[in-house]
């Protein structure tokens, strides 16, 4: 229904009427029938009541039927009436018919939603909710497993009861898991619960936008690590079913939550080491124990590792013994898948694998028991699948850093070779055409990934002998003749990978390659049954040279892809093969052609064919042989490069390099086509030692920038090199997820329709040619070829001739042979000279070209006369001089009005300078005067007081004197007074007789003063 | 691929003590002194010969760092021998041993037969813990002591093959139920024949070193 709706609208409309019109009667009546029905129901009783809701019973179950198809319809219905657009008659009407479609169905639908939902909510929710309650608070042991087994039941049919189980069911559960350990009954009955709470409804599935009730349940009871570790514990029970239903209940919770499982049992002690000991239980829990330790080790390096230390290779190895190797069922299968998580990507369980159990019991899945090899199952085909990939993983090594992952896969191919894989690899991949193909591609792959960058293992490879007596060949030219033949494209695909892988780095093995490319007699061609006996490079060589002129270039493009591989990097093959001289079968006139000529002219011819006319091209499918010249191309490339004398006998033929530049220059040629062309020329530059005439790098040179133009030869690199990039970037995009999922029965059809769809995009030849290492080739090459061109433009071509010394005269030279002697010498520098103009005018062309890059049509019209464009150079140069002596004058003019300003700047600041001077020299004036009058003040001041300090002190003195004389004469008096006192005194004295001399000797000794004071005692 | 036993063994200790120098040196007989980091654990294997007969050593070297403990602790259980490692420039990663020992009591078998081994004896200059203090802890938790170089070799071969004869000693006293692999020690295919296993292990052993 919904992929009608996805048809164009006319188709949907026509659709459309024709259910409305069946539709709208059925549901008319359908619409009676429930109206009556649900009347009756409610009103009636009895037998009629019973045939009524038997009735209306089937009419819902019409009507549930038609509900999806409804709800179609409204949606189309409801989204073209908001979309108003009536303009198209078909949307129209359309609408018109949905509408009649509508009424009844919107009708139909809100009955059938009410009789889902009442029988939802009745019948599920409480009957959940009732029968949880029996199991939580039932009394009887026998009434509570009763209800377990009912619950369970309805939680395995419907997605409702699933949703009310979530809600409410899983505390009551898990405290009966806790709890009730020895009634194994009700445990068992809780675990088959909740697995099936766990596991997704069918029918749920197509609603996608509905909830979808296991993934929540699983999200509720993985939240809490700690239900995880009860699930662990029960793992140890005794009881078979127990532990069957809790490895179930894992994986399924593993399904929906793997990372959150794999934290939660890697964090509980012991969690990884219970898990594995299920692999030793019985057959059954085995077997469950298996695909549980899948999911887990998914991407979880750790639990991978844990699980090796518990002795997890053994275990598997063991198992698929015992199941029968390759023969043995899906079981196997598991295992290999696990062995698959194990080591993919961990180069430590790598190197345990090695050295404890080593490859040897994962080669002997590998072995194909002839008697047995015609029985290829499909579950024998898938597990040789897991089981080659197993190989392919080792042989990639671990993740880490360069050095470390190097030596470990080193190491595996080492390990590997030792146990003769190769001879089984070689009998799965080239050996047993009736094994698989998908099968025989893969082995394949396993045999370049096995002798890739191992110079051992080329060499095993290269010894290696196929087939049975006596139709022995050695392996390589088994492989080389799948290559060749085969018609299906990934079968190529891996076969050119082992080439590859064996040429890579292996210097050796590609000179032995090129040895043998002789082409063998002709009597020998025209029998196909002696292939076994011919040489690889005949083969090879045959491959390229059969084809028919107008034919089928499929074989030859093949066989170029497989040659460039023996030619990359390798000067000896590239020489060896150079001198291959392919024998005509119509014996002509002419020498031998070479084989290089012959795949120019096939380049030539794939281009004329695409050019010319379509429908005739290519029958390999892809509709354009424009693969087919990008292969040839390619070849060419790593052919010349590095080496001059391909290069020499390439431009042997001056059409080839006409046929490069018709490349190049050709718009309607694919990137590649263009891009390696180029890259060709310039090998043809860049590796040219050649000095003949019209062969040398100066010719190249030449030829390229007339017929192309430098410019847009140099384009054809950036673009080649952008579309590396983006071919890469998308391929990265595209890489499948790393690992293969489950369902490897898809792988087997998936590589199957390969097949056809890989033309679409690109070619598988091309895939497989222009890979990473090309690309590199092609950038260093790139900045090499610029190099070179700018040093063949800045050197002259005949080095000779500049040489002065042959000027001068020889000793007896003859005027006569002198003069002709220079004149020659003379010619020889005119022809060099002209040489140069022309190459210099090209080269100017090409940069006023590119000058004009955005305006191509200027370019166009440029004047072709030479002296128009030299007039015009006169012109232009005169207009150049004017205009720089303007600009000269227009400077000097600038110049002068700078100065000006400058002066008058000047001459302003003198001037304020001036003022302010004199302004200054007044105030000094100014302050000069005021001093002087200040000073004369000051002077007047100093008399004035000088005059008054003297008249002060004389009078201070005559003061001082008046006073002294007062009190002299006061003194006096008092003397006075005194004497006539002592003489009043001394007479009595003298009456009385006292000695006075000698009374008064003393006094006399001292002051007259005491005496007095005696005395003035005395008197008083 | 023959041998008369295989012997599990875990290297646990400190971060940067030197485990996956000695592992290295004793698998591959280098030495690396830029090492990462381990991260979780890393394996190695290699063949000896105790008593003329081949046994094979699986090693699991596990990271020390603490962020690691709960995984690493899921090897304890299965392996027969630990190598206890600590710096002996290092104070700190002598005074974490007991905590370490406790981790290996608690989560490991009984019978493991753990090995001390201060590591870094070529640094002597640099010493913060004494032979005699490693010895002391040795004696008093029951094991067996060495000090030895990742460095320069001195003891590293002695570590393991010592820790190798006393589990081999353990088995010939009858103290492993050597039937149950659980105990980290298993009985090879290669039978207990002598000298034709001892020349096939000798062989080995030069296929793992080159």
């Amino acid at each position: 229904m919904w992929g009608g709706a996805r048809g164009n609208d006319n188709e949907k409309s026509k659709g459309w009427n024709v259910v409305a019109d069946v539709g709208s009667h059925g549901l008319v009546r359908l619409k009676e029938v429930a109206e009556k029905g649900s009347t009756a129901y409610r009103w009636e009783g009895g037998a009629e009541r019973w045939r009524r809701k038997t009735e209306m019973a089937e009419a819902c179950q019409v009507c549930c039927g038609l509900v999806t198809m409804a709800e179609v319809a409204t949606m189309l219905g409801r989204r073209n009436l908001l979309s108003r657009e009536d303009n198209d008659e078909a949307r129209k009407q359309q609408r018109q018919s949905c509408a009649r479609l509508l009424e009844p169905a919107c009708w139909m639908m809100v009955l059938a939603r009410v009789v889902e939902e009442g029988k939802n909510i009745t019948q599920g929710y409480s009957h959940v909710e009732q029968l949880l309650d029996r199991i939580s608070n039932g009394v009887l042991a026998e009434d509570r497993r009763s209800a377990i087994t009912e619950l369970q039941q309805v939680v395995a049919e419907s997605s409702s009861a699933q949703l009310a189980f979530g809600a409410m069911g899983f505390p009551v559960l898990l405290s009966v898991l806790k709890e009730e350990r020895d009634d194994t009954e009700i445990i068992r009955g809780s675990l088959e619960t909740l697995v099936s709470a766990l596991t997704p409804i069918d029918a749920v599935q197509g609603q996608k936008n509905e909830i979808r009730p296991a993934s929540m349940n699983s999200d509720i009871l993985s939240r809490e690590s700690e239900n995880i570790s009860l699930l662990l514990s029960l793992l140890s029970e005794d009881d078979f079913y127990v532990r069957y239903y809790t490895l179930q209940l894992l994986t399924a919770l593993l399904t929906h939550f793997s990372n959150r499982l794999q934290e939660s049992i890697l964090l509980i002690p012991h969690g990884i080491i219970r898990l594995m000991d299920m692999l030793m239980d019985r057959e059954v829990i085995r077997n469950e124990a298996l695909l549980l330790l899948t999911h887990l080790t998914r991407e979880a390096e750790e639990i991978q590792k844990i699980l090796v230390f518990e002795g997890a290779f053994e275990k598997i190895f063991s198992i698929i013994k015992e199941e029968g190797g390759s023969d043995g069922g899906v079981v196997v299968q598991d295992c290999i898948e696990l062995l698959n998580n194990l080591v993919r990507n961990n180069a430590s369980n790598q190197i345990l694998l090695k050295e404890t159990i080593g490859f040897e019991p994962l080669i002997s899945i590998l072995k194909l028991h002839r008697g047995s090899a015609y029985n290829f199952t499909q579950q024998k085909t898938i597990n040789l699948l897991h089981a080659l990939e197993t190989v392919d993983l080792l042989l990639m090594g671990g993740p880490e850093g360069e050095t470390i992952k190097n030596a470990n896969r080193l190491s595996n191919q080492t390990a590997f070779a030792q146990k003769k894989i190769i001879d089984h690899l070689l009998m799965l991949g080239a050996e047993s055409q009736w094994a698989p193909v998908t099968v025989r591609c893969r082995a394949l792959r396993c045999i370049g990934n096995l002798v890739i960058r191992n110079p051992q293992n080329c060499d095993a490879l290269a010894n290696k002998l196929v087939g049975e007596e006596p139709h022995i060949e050695p392996a390589l030219n088994a492989i080389l003749r799948i290559l060749l033949r085969t018609t299906v494209i990934p079968e190529f695909v891996a076969a050119e990978y082992v080439v590859k892988c064996f040429c890579e780095k292996n210097a050796d093995g590609q000179a032995t390659l090129a040895s043998t490319m002789i082409q063998p007699s002709s009597g020998s061609r025209s029998n196909p049954r002696d292939d076994g006996a011919i040489s690889f490079g005949s083969m090879l060589l045959q491959a390229l040279v059969t084809s028919e002129p107008n034919g089928d270039l499929e074989m030859c493009s093949r066989a170029c892809g497989v040659l460039s591989h023996i030619l990359r990097d390798n000067a000896y093959s590239k020489d060896r093969v150079l001198q291959v001289k392919l024998e005509e079968s119509v014996p002509s006139l002419g020498p031998p052609e070479s084989l290089l000529f012959r795949l120019v002219k096939y380049l030539a011819f794939a281009a004329s064919t695409k050019t010319g006319d379509k429908s005739q091209t290519i029958t390999a499918g892809s509709g354009d042989g424009s693969y087919i010249q990008t292969i040839i191309l390619q070849l060419l490339a790593i052919w010349l490069a590095d080496c001059p004398n391909a290069v020499c006998c390439f431009l042997d033929s001056p059409s080839h390099l006409t046929c490069l530049l018709e490349r190049v220059s050709n718009p309607h040629a694919g990137v590649f086509v263009r891009g390696l062309a180029a890259l060709v020329l310039g090998e043809c530059v860049l590796h040219n030692n050649s000095t003949e005439n019209g062969r040398d790098a100066f010719a190249v040179v030449d030829a390229i920038s007339q017929k192309v133009g430098l410019t847009s030869y140099l384009a054809q690199f950036d673009e080649l090199l952008k579309a590396f990039d983006s071919r890469f970037s998308t391929a990265v995009s595209h890489k499948p997820p790393p690992r293969s999922s489950s369902a490897s029965m898809l792988d087997v059809h998936e590589v199957e329709n390969h097949n056809g769809l890989d033309h679409m995009e690109d070619h598988p030849n091309l895939t497989a040619i222009l890979d990473p290492l090309f690309v590199t080739f092609v950038r260093k090459l790139e900045a090499g070829i610029r190099e070179e061109f700018v040093d063949v433009y800045s050197r002259a071509k005949n080095k000779a001739s500049i040489l002065p010394s042959g000027l001068e005269r020889r000793d007896g030279e003859v005027d006569g042979d002198y003069i002709k002697r220079l004149k020659f010498f003379v010619e020889n520098q005119c022809r060099d000279m002209q040489d140069l103009l022309a190459r210099n005018s090209n080269l100017a062309e090409e940069l006023v070209r590119s000058g004009g890059h955005g305006a191509v049509e200027i370019s166009a019209a440029k004047p072709s006369s030479g002296r128009e464009r030299i007039q015009i150079d006169a012109l232009r140069n005169e207009l150049q001089e004017a205009r720089r002596q303007l600009e000269m004058l227009k400077s000097q003019k600038a110049k002068m009005e700078e100065e000006v300003l400058f002066y008058q700047s000047t001459s302003g600041k003198l001037e304020s300078d001036l003022k302010s001077l004199s302004d200054a020299y007044n105030s000094l004036e100014e302050a000069n005067h005021r001093v002087e009058s200040e000073l004369k003040g000051v002077k007047i001041g100093a008399n004035l007081s000088h005059s008054e300090v003297e008249r002060i002190r004389t009078e201070a003195r005559e003061e001082a004197q008046k006073e002294m004389e007062s009190e002299l004469n006061d003194l006096l008096v008092c003397l006075g007074q005194e004497q006539s006192k002592v003489e009043k005194l001394t007479t009595r004295l003298v009456e009385l007789g006292d000695d006075v001399e000698k009374l008064l000797e003393g006094i006399g000794d001292e002051a007259g003063l005491p005496d007095e004071d005696e005395d003035i005692e005395e008197d008083e | 691929m023959s041998y008369a036993y295989l012997f599990k063994y875990i290297i646990i200790g400190d971060t940067g003590v030197g485990k996956s120098c000695l592992l290295l040196q004793f698998t591959d007989k280098r030495f690396q002194p830029v090492h990462d980091l381990t991260i979780g654990v890393e394996f190695g294997a290699r063949m000896i010969t105790i008593d003329n007969k081949p046994i094979k050593l699986q090693i699991w070297d596990t990271a020390g760092q603490e962020s690691f403990r709960s995984i690493t602790r899921s090897y304890y259980r299965g392996a027969a021998g630990a190598l206890l490692v600590y710096d002996i420039t290092r104070r700190e990663t002598f005074n974490h041993l007991a905590s370490w020992l406790e981790d290996a009591r608690q989560h490991a078998n009984a019978n493991m037969t753990i090995m001390l081994i201060g590591n870094k004896s070529d640094l002597s200059h640099r010493r913060a813990v004494s032979t005699e203090e490693g010895q002391q802890f040795a004696k008093e938790h029951g094991l067996i002591f060495m000090e030895a170089s990742a460095k320069t070799a001195q003891n590293v071969e002695e570590a393991f093959i010592n820790t190798a004869a006393t589990i081999y000693k353990k088995i010939q006293d009858g103290v492993f139920d050597v039937s149950n692999e659980s105990y980290g020690i298993k009985i090879g295919y290669g039978g207990i024949q002598g000298p034709a296993g001892g020349r096939e292990s000798s062989s080995q052993a030069g296929g793992c070193c080159s």
